[in-house]
């Protein structure tokens, strides 16, 4: 069995992981760079008896080491010796593709051109003289269509050529110029004599041109100096005729290869000028219609999100509640196991991991829809749209998109603050995510809206997104003008062609975001309801009152108390919440409903238990797609009046006045951030200190806001 | 010669040189096929926010501070 490493390089938006997508399909692995926040794709594939460890690189515009990305790619093109690059181009955009080309064909690895988005090239009436490119640089060149598999097999035949005869793809050289190829000549010899050891390590001819180049990571690298003498004498006579910027004549130099390969092997260009794109643009970007037409899709984004979802909720809620809760008691009751386990798996387990598992069909209807807006191009224009806005409160557009896509978990946000360039922008953003307000928080606003404000139950929920929208808006001033001072680096982004991903791409996607929030909130709640029910329930057997979680929550009650709800089992709610938002509700529930209110279940066998939730989610399917038709209003937020009264509501009506219910929703809507978003900020930050930071700055944020609203609307006499 | 910020939506320059602050800034800008020579067309230019440029077939929005350092000549 033979083993070869294969690099995938590309330039952004070159289609490259659709191409990825299509050569590994679901052997992709995701993880990251090591020490970086930079997404790393691996695939392990076998191609007869031959084993591929295929490493997706970062999308680089070139190896210079200005941005993260382009440093990763270097340094593993460098340091890990792939044993072939597939080259991804964009066949419409050839000339600043072939630039990243050039530079990779520098480090003396075999090369392979995925000349990919070949079909929109060939529309556009761009006619690529194929034999032509190969023979200019010597490499193999192999048009693709990744979005329909086309050219795959070729390029994976190329693969197992590079695996068996490695001799066929032997590097030319591209000739940079007399001068030039004499003071690499220059390096090279003086290397060979000095370091030698740093030739059998790095690409001769590469490790030249970043000598002469200057490049400091390099220099860094080799403790080598600018001024070694070496250096000076190779350079010499450039520094005479061009001045010193030996980087801004090489980088000429290539985009010249670039430019001549370019003319030379596009044979006919009959580019019409107006494409889709454009006309798109002109309007979505228009500056009277650009702000309009987002806010209109993003009411789209939630009326299908809520009203395709919510039947699934439902059905998920009624399973899990129902026939899931009884039938594993009644298992456990038959193995004898002991009362206290029973409540710990149902109340404790079941209820909490089921709350959060109950709202993953309107968090995974959200991703999916966001990650189209992404794949289709449209969120880099409502980064750009946003821009300006965004600037009052020192971040720039791109901060725009993690907080966007906080509506519907703020998880994933964490991560997408990885798209920013500096530090100081990722933690701002990140510590205004929060703000927006996540799907975790609708559960609470259900029950609280539906015992409340049942008439005027879109506009108090809108009313909420809206407080958590403003609120972002002044907490960015905020610290912008003390924590986090400064301003947002210069705004440069790609906006890509609009292109309608493929379903499978955006499954796959939709997948990925989804599963950190499943599997992370899965685990850690799983174990934090145990936690929960333990509170509860210790010591055991005595009122919840006294019990470990009563306590805590009478002790701090009395700070709620100027806001309406100083009660212990608000306050414990609370305090639960912090380990996820709707755990407020299903410790209110444990809390409230007592054993009478309990609802006799209906005798039913398991298989007719079983029969019963097949049904119910066969008209889940239907409702979820009549909901989407359902006209102009978000469906699901009318919160139907009929809706039977349920202990708990009751229970609140009264406990709660509707003052002091709203004040509870808006201080739920601000305060701390979960501890599932504080893992993400972990993760990505390196240490606790950013979610520390969030919970004091949350919190009594959400305190300020509520004892305004609370006192306020009450000297207003509601 | 004239920063590009100056060009209406739908003019076309070519870029004739940067003032050069930050050069780092330049050099990805370059990467990204922003180079001198290049011909550059304006898609949009709304007087403040963030200038829209198409160079070939790819599209790049720059920050409007950005774009004054950039100097062109109206073709």
């Amino acid at each position: 069995m033979k083993n070869i490493t294969v690099a995938v390089a590309g330039n952004p938006n070159s289609g490259k992981s659709t191409l990825i997508n299509a050569i590994a399909g679901t052997n992709l692995q995701v993880g990251n760079w090591p020490g970086v926040t930079v997404e790393k794709k691996t695939a392990l594939l076998k191609l007869e008896n031959i084993q591929v460890n295929l490493v997706d690189l970062p999308g680089t515009y070139s190896l210079s080491p200005y941005t993260q990305e382009e440093v990763i790619a270097r340094d593993f093109l460098v340091k890990e010796k792939p044993d072939l690059i597939i080259d991804v181009i964009d066949s419409t955009n050839l000339e600043r593709n072939l630039y990243l080309t050039v530079q990779l064909l520098e480090l003396d690895i075999p090369v392979v051109i995925a000349l990919n988005i070949y079909d929109e090239a060939q529309k556009k009436g761009i006619i690529i003289d194929i034999a032509k490119l190969e023979e200019l640089l010597g490499v193999k060149v192999i048009p693709t269509v990744a979005t329909k598999r086309e050219g795959i097999k070729d390029l994976l035949d190329a693969v197992k050529t590079v695996a068996v005869e490695p001799e066929k793809f032997k590097v030319k050289k591209l000739n940079y110029g007399e001068d030039i190829e004499e003071a690499i000549k220059i390096v090279e010899e003086e290397l060979k004599i000095k370091k030698a050891d740093l030739l059998s390590q790095y690409p001769s001819r590469w490790l030249s041109l970043k000598l002469l180049e200057g490049d400091k990571l390099v220099l860094k690298e080799l403790n080598l100096n600018e001024d070694e003498s070496f250096l000076k004498k190779a350079k010499h006579h450039f520094i005479e005729a061009h001045g010193d910027d030996m980087e801004s004549l090489l980088a000429d130099l290539r985009y010249g290869i670039a430019n001549g390969a370019t003319r030379d092997v596009i044979l006919k260009d009959d580019n019409k000028r107006i494409d889709i794109t454009e006309k798109i643009d002109r309007i979505v970007l228009n500056r009277y219609l650009g702000i309009p037409i987002f806010l209109l899709a993003m009411w789209l984004v939630f009326k299908i999100a809520f009203d395709f979802s919510k039947p699934f909720s439902d059905y998920l809620d009624s399973l899990i509640s129902g026939p899931l809760t009884k039938w594993t008691a009644y298992a456990l009751n038959s193995f004898g196991s002991a009362e206290w386990l029973i409540s710990l798996v149902t109340d404790g387990v079941i209820a909490g991991v089921g709350a959060v598992l109950v709202f993953i069909p309107v968090i995974a209807v959200m991703m999916f829809i966001i990650t189209l807006l992404e794949g289709s191009g449209y969120m880099a224009r409502v980064a750009f749209v946003m821009d300006r806005l965004m600037h009052t409160i020192g971040l720039h557009g791109k901060s725009f998109i993690p907080m966007l896509l906080g509506f519907g978990c703020n998880v994933p946000s964490i991560y997408a603050t990885r798209i920013l360039e500096t530090e100081r922008d990722r933690k701002l953003t990140a510590l205004l995510v929060p703000l927006m307000s996540c799907g975790a928080r609708l559960p609470v606003y259900a029950i609280f809206i539906g015992a409340f404000f049942a008439e005027n139950a879109p506009t108090v929920l809108w009313s909420l997104y809206l407080l958590g929208i403003v609120m972002a808006i002044v907490l960015g001033f905020i610290l912008k003008k003390t924590l986090y001072t400064g301003f947002a680096p210069v705004f440069i982004m790609e906006l890509p062609p609009y292109r309608m991903p493929m379903f499978r791409d955006l499954l796959v996607h939709t997948w990925q975001k989804l599963k950190h929030f499943v599997i992370k909130a899965g685990t850690y709640i799983f174990a934090v309801s145990i936690i929960m029910w333990f509170l509860l329930n210790t010591p055991y057997g005595v009122e919840k009152e006294n019990s470990a979680l009563g306590k805590l929550g009478k002790t701090i009650s009395p700070v709620f108390e100027p806001l309406g709800f100083g009660t212990w089992e608000a306050s414990s709610s609370l305090v639960a919440g912090l380990i996820a938002k709707e755990v407020v509700v299903t410790t209110m529930a444990q809390i409230y409903v007592t054993e009478e209110a309990e609802q006799k279940e209906e005798e039913k066998g398991f298989f007719e238990d079983l029969r019963d939730s097949f049904l119910s989610f066969i008209l889940a399917i239907k409702d979820a797609f009549g909901n989407l038709i359902s006209g102009f209003g978000i469906k699901s937020l009318a919160l139907e009046e009929e809706e039977e009264k349920t202990p708990l509501k009751s229970k609140l009506q009264g406990i709660f006045d509707p003052l002091s219910a709203y004040t509870f929703l808006v201080f739920v809507l601000l305060y701390w951030p979960c501890v599932v978003v504080g893992i993400a900020m972990k993760q990505e930050f390196g240490s606790w200190k950013l979610y520390g930071q969030a919970l004091l700055i949350h919190s009594i944020l959400a305190w300020l806001v509520a004892f305004v609203i609370y006192q306020g609307g009450r000297l207003l006499g509601f | 010669m004239m920063p590009l910020t100056l060009l209406r939506n739908g003019e076309k320059g070519e870029i004739v040189d940067f003032i050069k602050k930050g050069k780092a800034i330049f050099c990805h800008l370059r990467d990204m096929g922003i180079n001198v020579g290049k011909t550059v067309e304006v898609i949009s230019n709304q007087s403040h926010g963030p200038i829209l440029l198409k160079i070939d077939e790819s599209r790049i929005a720059i920050g409007r501070g950005m774009a004054m350092k950039i100097l062109v000549r109206r073709l």
